[in-house]
C-alpha cells in the first residue's frame, strides 16, 4: 500500500510504469506492435518529442512557456539546406549555422520576455506568427530537399542497430537531466519558478536567467529540427507544427507542474514514449481523421487526469 | 460579565492535519458585547480555530455552537448566514473593483438580479464612514495604501452586519491613526452587543481591548480567564507560561565603526532627496507610518529598485548597487517583510531555501557540490535552532521559523550590511526575543544592521538610533536618549519636527 | 465622499473609472478609423459601413469570448475550433426539419455545452486551462470533421443576406451583445467573475461561488465562440471545419491589444473589444494596400509585442525620470 502511495507521489515514475504497461498490453494484444524494429522506431519518434521537449521543461520550469518550437522546428528544417554551403563536405557548417539561428530566436524570445516584460506566452506566440510569415516570404511555399550529408547522417544512421536520433536523445537527456538536478542553474531555475520575486531578491538574476532558458529551448527546438530533417529527408512548411502541442503534452505528462517550480526532466522523458504510443496506437485503429482528432483529445485528457492531477492552479 | 448565552461555541474541539494533532481539545466561548482575546505563539493553533469557527474547516471531533445550538456541518456559507465575519490577515480584495465593489462582493443587494448600486452606495457609505475611510466609493483598491486596504476589508466585514466578528491581526499594517479608529470602532461594536474575537501579537492593543482572554499553547487551552487586574507582565506570563526577562538584549557600549552608507540625495519609489549615513556596529531604526517609503530606502540601498543618488557610498561601492547580485558581493543582503511572497520560495525545502544565494559559491567546476551544501545547511539549522528534517517544504514551518529561514540564508554570505524589513511582523515572541539577540549580536561583530519597523517599541528599545520617514522625506533622526516613542510617533504624525542630525 | 449623491451615481462613477488607462488605445483606434476613412471613403456608407462591422463582428464576439475567459484567470486554446464547429453545425442543421430557428438553437446549444463541460474540468478536476482546451480544441476540431468532413452544408440566403447583405444588422447585433454584458456585469455573478480571477481565495472567503463563475465564464465564452462561427457560416454561406482556426491567435491577440492582462482581473472588456476594432481596422488595411497575406502575419507578430512592450517601456522610462 506504502509503496502504491509512493508512486502516485512520484510522477515520473507514474509515466514511466504507465508506458510500460501499455507497452505490455499492446504487444499482447497486437500483432507486430511488440517487435523490436516497431519499439525502435515508436522510440525514434519519441525522440524528436523528447529533445524538443527538453527545452520546454526547462522554460516550463520557471514558469514560462515556448509555443514557438514548432516554428523553430520549421524555420531549421527549412533554411538548414538552403545555408549549408556546398564547399563543405561535412555538412557540419551548415548544422553550426542552423543551431545558431535557431539559438538566436530563441534568444530574441529571451529578451522580449526579459526586458519588454512581453508575457512568455504572448512574445513566443507572435515570434511563431512572425516567423511563419517570413519563411513564406524567405522561402516561398515549396518544400526543400536536405543533401547535407552529416544531418542525412544523423537521421539514417544505426551504429550498433540504435538510430543515431536515440542516441542523439540520450546525450541531451543526461545534459538537461544534470542541468536540473546537478547545475546551481537548475535550482535557480525552480527558485525562479516557483517564485520569481523570492528569487529575485535572493540574488537570482532573472533576466539572465531567462535570456539562458529561452536560448537553451531554441536550441533544443533546432537540434529537433535538424534530426526531423535528416529522418525525412524534406523540409516544408508546417513540419514542426504538431510538435507544439507535443512538446507540451509531454512535459504536463511527465508531472511538470505547467505553472512552474516543480518537475523534473526525468518525467517527460516517459511522456514522450507515451504520447508517441498513444498516437500509434490511434493509428492502429482504422478511423476516419475526425475520430482520430477526438481520441487523441480524449486520451491526452485522460492521461492528465492521471499524471496531471498534481498540477494544482 | 453577566452570564449571557454565548453567540459562538467550540467544545472540545479536536482538528489534525496529516496526522499531526493541531488542536487538541480547544473549548471557547464567545460572548455577546464582549471582546474576547486569543493569545498564542506562531504554530499554537490559532489559525486553525479561526478556520473551524467560521467554517472554513471541519473539526475532527467535537462541536461548534451557534446560539448554544450544536451545527452539523458548519460551512463558510452557514457561518455567514449566522452573522460571523471574520477579517483575515490576508487581504481578500480584488485590487480593479472599486470600494464599493470590494465591500459589497458576496452580499450585493439586488433588484431585478441586477446589483442595486443605489442600495449599495448607502449600506457602504455608512461603514465607511464608522471606520473612517474618507476616499471615493469608486476608487479602485488597486489605489490605496496597505492600510487603507485593511481598512476596507474591516470594512466590508462590517457591511455584513455580523452578530460575530473575528478579526486577526487587524491592526498588522495599520497606522497609529487607523489603530486608533479600530480601537473606537471595536467599543461601539461591544456596546451594541457584537462579540468579538480578537487576535493580536501586539500586548498592549490586547491590555486595553479586550475582556477575556484565552490563551493557545501546543494546541492546548493554558489560560480561559477575565483580563482584569492582569498587566503586561502578567500576560507575557500567560502566553509563555513562564518569565521571559527582558525582551530586548542591552545596547552595546561603544558603537563607532567605519562609515558603512553614505548616500546624499537619495531617491527611490516614494523616497525623496534623502541624505543618510551609518556606520559598522550599528542598528538604525527606520520609522514611520505604514508606506512612507521605508521599503524603497531598503530596496534602493538593495539594488532592487531603480535609485538615485547624488553622492553614493554602499559598503565599500563607490555607488549604488546596480542590481541584486552586486549588492550581495558587495556584501549587503535583505530580509522582505513579507516573507511568503518575497522572501521564501514557499513549496521548496526548507533546505534548498537556505542554500539558494550560496549556490554559486558552494559549485565546484560548474556542478553542485552536494557534501558542502549538506554541511552548510545542517550547520545553519543548528545555529538557528530550525527543527526536525530541512527536505520538508518551508511552508510547514511556523511564522517565526519561517523568518529565521529567511534571515539564515543569508549568514554563509558574512554579509557586512543587513537590510530588514520588519522582521518580526506576526512573529511570536519567543522568536522576537532570539531575533533581537540575533540582531545585535550581528551589530557586536561589527555588522551594520538597517532594521525598518512598524513596532514602536522595537525602535525604542532595541535600535542605536532612528531615522523616521514621512511622505518619503526625513522627519526625524534620533539618537541616544531623544529616541522615545512619543517622539517617533510625533514625528511619524507630522506632529513636530526634531531635525537634528545624530 | 459627496453627500446624498443621486441613485445613479456610483455606477455611473464606476462606469467612468473603468475608461481608465485607455485614452491611449481610445486615440490610437480612433486615428486608425479616420486613417481608414480616408483610405477608404466607401466606409462612410450605409453599406461600406456594413461591409466593415461585418469583418469585425466575428473577431470582436471570439475576443469578447477569450478576455472572458483572461479576466477569469484563464485561457482558452480552443476559439478556433469552437469557432469552426459553431459553423458546421449551423450548416448542417438549418436545411432540418427545425429550420434556421432550430439550428440557431443548436449553434447555442453545443456551445453552451462544451463551455460549461470544459470549465467544469479545470474548476473541479483542478486542471490548468490552458492544457485543458489545448487537448479539449482536438476533440471539438474531431466533432466538426465528423459532422462535415469537407466544406459545404446549406445556409438559406436569406439568413446570408440579413446578416451579411448591405444593412448593418452585425453592428446592430454587436451592441445588442455589448448591452447583454453590460447587464451580466452588473450582477453579483458578473462582477464574481473579475473578483474570483484577481483574488480566488480572497472571493471564495467573501462567498463568491469561485467554482460556479468559472463554469459560466466557461459556458458564455463557448456561446460566444460558437455564434461567431455561425456568423461566418452566413457569411461564407456554408460550413468549413477548419474556418475558425485563425481565431485562436487572434482572440488573444486582440485582447492582449486592448489590455487585458493574463494573470486575471487585469483589464476591461471595453478594451478588449477596442483592441479586436484595432486589430480588424490593421487587417483590412493591410488586405486593401495589397499586402500579401504571410506579409500579415509578420506585421501580426511585430503588432502584438509592441501592444505589450511599448507601455512597458513607457512605464519603464518614467520610473527612470
Amino acid at each position: 500500500m506504502k509503496a502504491v502511495k509512493a508512486v502516485f507521489r512520484n510522477p515520473s515514475l507514474l509515466t514511466f510504469l504507465l508506458v510500460a504497461l501499455v507497452w505490455l498490453v499492446a504487444s499482447l494484444t497486437l500483432r507486430g506492435f511488440g517487435a523490436y524494429g516497431h519499439l525502435r522506431y515508436l522510440l525514434e519518434l519519441a525522440a524528436v518529442i523528447g529533445i524538443v521537449a527538453a527545452g520546454q521543461t526547462l522554460v516550463i520550469l520557471m514558469g514560462g512557456i515556448d509555443l514557438s518550437v514548432g516554428a523553430v522546428i520549421t524555420v531549421t528544417a527549412i533554411l538548414l539546406p538552403l545555408i549549408s554551403p556546398a564547399a563543405d563536405p561535412t555538412g557540419l557548417v551548415g548544422i553550426v549555422l542552423a543551431l545558431a539561428l535557431a539559438t538566436g530566436i530563441g534568444l530574441l524570445n529571451g529578451a522580449g520576455a526579459a526586458y519588454l516584460r512581453v508575457p512568455p506566452i504572448i512574445m513566443t506566440l507572435a515570434m511563431a506568427t512572425f516567423l511563419q510569415g517570413l519563411l513564406v516570404i524567405v522561402a516561398g511555399g515549396s518544400a526543400v530537399t536536405v543533401s547535407n550529408p552529416a544531418v542525412i547522417l544523423l537521421g539514417q544512421a544505426r551504429p550498433l542497430g540504435i538510430p543515431a536520433g536515440i542516441l542523439l536523445w540520450i546525450v541531451v537527456s543526461i545534459v538537461v537531466l544534470l542541468i536540473i538536478h546537478r547545475m546551481p542553474l537548475g535550482a535557480r531555475f525552480l527558485a525562479l519558478g516557483a517564485n520569481p520575486l523570492a528569487a529575485r531578491l535572493s540574488g537570482v538574476s532573472v533576466a539572465r536567467n531567462t535570456l539562458l532558458l529561452y536560448a537553451l529551448s531554441g536550441f533544443f527546438a533546432g537540434l529537433a529540427g535538424i534530426l526531423v530533417l535528416g529522418m525525412n529527408r524534406q523540409g516544408y512548411v508546417g513540419i514542426g507544427d504538431p510538435y507544439l502541442l507535443m512538446s507540451i503534452a509531454a512535459v504536463v505528462l511527465g508531472g511538470t507542474s505547467i505553472l512552474g517550480g516543480r518537475g523534473t526532466y526525468a518525467g517527460t522523458i516517459p511522456g514522450a514514449i507515451l504520447l508517441v504510443t498513444t498516437t500509434a496506437l490511434i493509428t492502429v485503429v482504422n478511423a476516419s481523421p475526425g475520430w482520430r482528432s477526438i481520441m487523441f483529445g480524449s486520451l491526452i485528457l485522460a492521461l492528465l487526469l492521471i499524471s496531471g492531477r498534481e498540477a494544482r492552479r | 460579565m453577566t452570564e449571557t448565552r454565548p453567540l459562538l461555541e467550540a467544545r472540545q474541539v479536536f482538528k489534525g492535519f496529516f496526522g499531526n494533532p493541531v488542536l487538541k481539545g480547544v473549548d471557547i466561548a464567545l460572548h455577546p458585547g464582549r471582546v474576547h482575546a486569543l493569545l498564542g505563539e506562531n504554530g499554537a493553533g490559532k489559525s486553525t480555530l479561526i478556520n473551524l469557527l467560521s467554517g472554513a474547516l471541519q473539526p475532527d471531533s467535537g462541536t461548534i455552537l451557534v446560539d448554544g445550538r450544536p451545527v452539523g456541518r458548519f460551512s463558510p456559507a452557514a457561518a455567514r448566514a449566522a452573522g460571523i465575519a471574520v477579517v483575515q490577515q490576508e487581504l481578500s480584495l480584488t485590487a480593479d473593483l472599486s470600494i464599493a465593489e470590494n465591500i459589497g462582493l458576496g452580499a450585493f443587494p439586488r433588484r431585478f438580479g441586477l446589483i442595486d448600486y443605489a442600495a449599495l452606495q448607502k449600506g457602504v457609505g455608512e461603514v465607511c464612514a464608522m471606520v473612517g475611510l474618507t476616499e471615493p466609493l469608486d476608487m479602485p483598491v488597486a489605489d490605496l495604501s496597505l492600510g487603507r486596504r485593511q481598512m476596507v476589508e474591516i470594512a466590508k466585514a462590517l457591511f455584513r452586519k455580523p452578530r460575530v466578528l473575528i478579526l486577526d491581526e487587524p491592526t498588522s499594517s495599520l497606522s497609529a491613526h487607523e489603530a486608533g479608529i479600530l480601537a473606537r470602532l471595536i467599543g461601539t461594536l461591544r456596546d451594541r452587543g457584537t462579540a468579538l474575537l480578537y487576535i493580536s501579537h501586539r500586548l498592549n492593543e490586547v491590555q486595553a481591548l479586550c475582556a477575556h482572554v484565552t490563551v493557545l499553547k501546543d494546541g492546548g487551552v493554558t489560560a480561559d480567564q477575565s483580563l482584569a487586574g492582569i498587566d503586561g507582565e502578567g500576560l507575557v506570563r500567560l502566553m509563555v507560561g513562564r518569565e521571559t526577562g527582558d525582551l530586548f538584549p542591552p545596547r552595546s557600549v561603544n558603537v563607532s565603526g567605519a562609515t558603512r552608507i553614505s548616500v546624499e540625495k537619495f531617491s527611490a519609489g516614494l523616497m525623496r532627496e534623502i541624505g543618510f549615513s551609518a556606520r559598522a556596529g550599528e542598528i538604525v531604526g527606520i520609522g514611520g507610518l505604514v508606506g512612507q517609503g521605508q521599503e524603497d530606502l531598503l530596496l534602493g540601498l538593495y539594488g532592487a529598485i531603480p535609485a538615485r543618488a547624488d553622492h553614493a557610498e554602499v559598503s565599500g561601492l563607490p555607488r549604488l548597487p546596480a542590481h541584486v547580485g552586486e549588492a550581495n558581493a558587495a556584501g549587503i543582503v535583505y530580509v522582505p517583510a513579507d516573507r511568503k511572497h518575497e522572501g521564501l520560495v514557499l513549496p521548496h525545502s526548507i533546505a534548498v531555501n537556505l542554500i539558494l544565494p550560496s549556490l554559486g559559491r558552494l559549485a565546484r567546476r560548474g556542478f553542485r557540490d552536494r557534501a558542502a551544501e549538506a554541511g552548510l545547511i545542517a550547520d545553519l539549522a543548528r545555529r538557528l535552532t530550525i527543527k526536525g528534517d530541512v527536505a520538508r517544504p518551508v511552508q510547514a514551518l511556523s511564522g517565526g521559523n519561517q523568518q529565521k529561514v529567511a534571515l539564515a540564508k543569508w549568514l554563509p554570505l558574512d554579509p557586512s550590511i543587513l537590510l530588514l524589513n520588519d522582521p518580526t511582523r506576526g512573529v511570536d515572541i519567543e522568536t522576537k526575543r532570539e531575533i533581537y539577540l540575533m540582531l545585535r549580536a550581528f551589530a557586536t561583530e561589527g555588522r551594520l544592521v538597517i532594521l525598518a519597523s512598524s513596532d514602536t517599541p522595537e525602535l525604542v528599545h532595541l535600535c542605536d538610533r532612528v531615522v523616521v520617514l514621512r511622505e518619503g522625506r526625513v522627519a526625524a533622526r534620533l539618537s541616544g536618549a531623544a529616541i522615545s516613542e512619543e517622539a517617533i510617533v510625533g514625528a511619524a504624525m507630522g506632529i513636530h519636527e526634531q531635525g537634528e542630525a545624530a | 465622499m459627496s453627500a446624498v449623491p443621486s441613485s445613479g451615481w456610483l455606477y455611473g462613477a464606476i462606469q467612468r473609472g473603468r475608461n481608465r488607462g485607455l485614452g491611449g488605445l481610445y486615440l490610437v483606434v480612433a486615428a486608425f478609423l479616420v486613417l481608414y476613412a480616408v483610405l477608404f471613403p466607401g466606409i462612410l456608407s450605409v453599406s461600406g459601413f456594413s461591409k466593415f462591422t461585418q469583418n469585425w463582428f466575428p473577431l470582436a464576439l471570439v475576443t469578447m469570448a477569450q478576455a472572458l475567459l483572461m479576466l477569469n484567470g484563464g485561457i482558452t486554446l480552443a476559439i478556433g475550433p469552437l469557432v469552426s464547429l459553431g459553423a458546421v453545425i449551423a450548416a448542417t442543421t438549418m436545411g432540418g426539419a427545425l429550420g434556421v430557428p432550430g439550428g440557431i438553437l443548436a449553434v447555442a446549444l453545443a456551445g453552451l455545452a462544451i463551455g460549461a463541460v470544459t470549465g467544469a474540468i479545470v474548476a473541479h478536476l483542478r486542471l490548468p486551462a490552458i492544457i485543458v482546451t489545448l487537448a479539449g480544441s482536438f476533440i471539438i476540431t474531431g466533432v466538426a470533421l465528423i459532422l462535415l468532413p469537407r466544406p459545404g452544408g446549406f445556409i438559406p440566403d436569406w439568413l446570408s443576406t440579413t446578416l451579411a447583405g448591405h444593412t448593418p444588422v452585425a453592428f446592430l447585433l454587436l451592441v445588442a451583445i455589448l448591452l447583454a454584458w453590460k447587464a451580466f456585469l452588473a450582477t453579483p455573478l458578473g462582477i464574481g467573475i473579475y473578483a474570483a480571477g484577481d483574488n480566488p481565495i480572497g472571493a471564495f472567503r467573501s462567498g463568491v461561488p469561485v467554482e460556479r463563475v468559472k463554469i459560466v465564464a466557461f459556458a458564455l465564452s463557448g456561446l460566444l465562440a460558437a455564434l461567431a462561427g455561425l456568423f461566418v457560416a452566413a457569411q461564407t454561406g456554408s460550413g468549413d471545419p477548419v474556418i475558425g482556426t485563425p481565431f485562436t491567435l487572434n482572440s488573444i491577440a486582440a485582447a492582449v491589444l486592448g489590455g487585458v492582462g493574463f494573470l486575471g482581473g487585469k483589464g476591461t472588456m471595453r478594451g478588449a473589444i477596442c483592441g479586436s476594432l484595432l486589430l480588424s481596422v490593421m487587417i483590412n488595411v493591410m488586405f486593401f494596400l495589397g499586402f500579401p497575406p504571410v506579409a500579415q502575419y509578420v506585421a501580426q507578430g511585430l503588432i502584438i509585442v509592441g501592444a505589450v512592450a511599448v507601455p512597458e517601456l513607457l512605464k519603464q522610462w518614467r520610473a527612470r525620470r
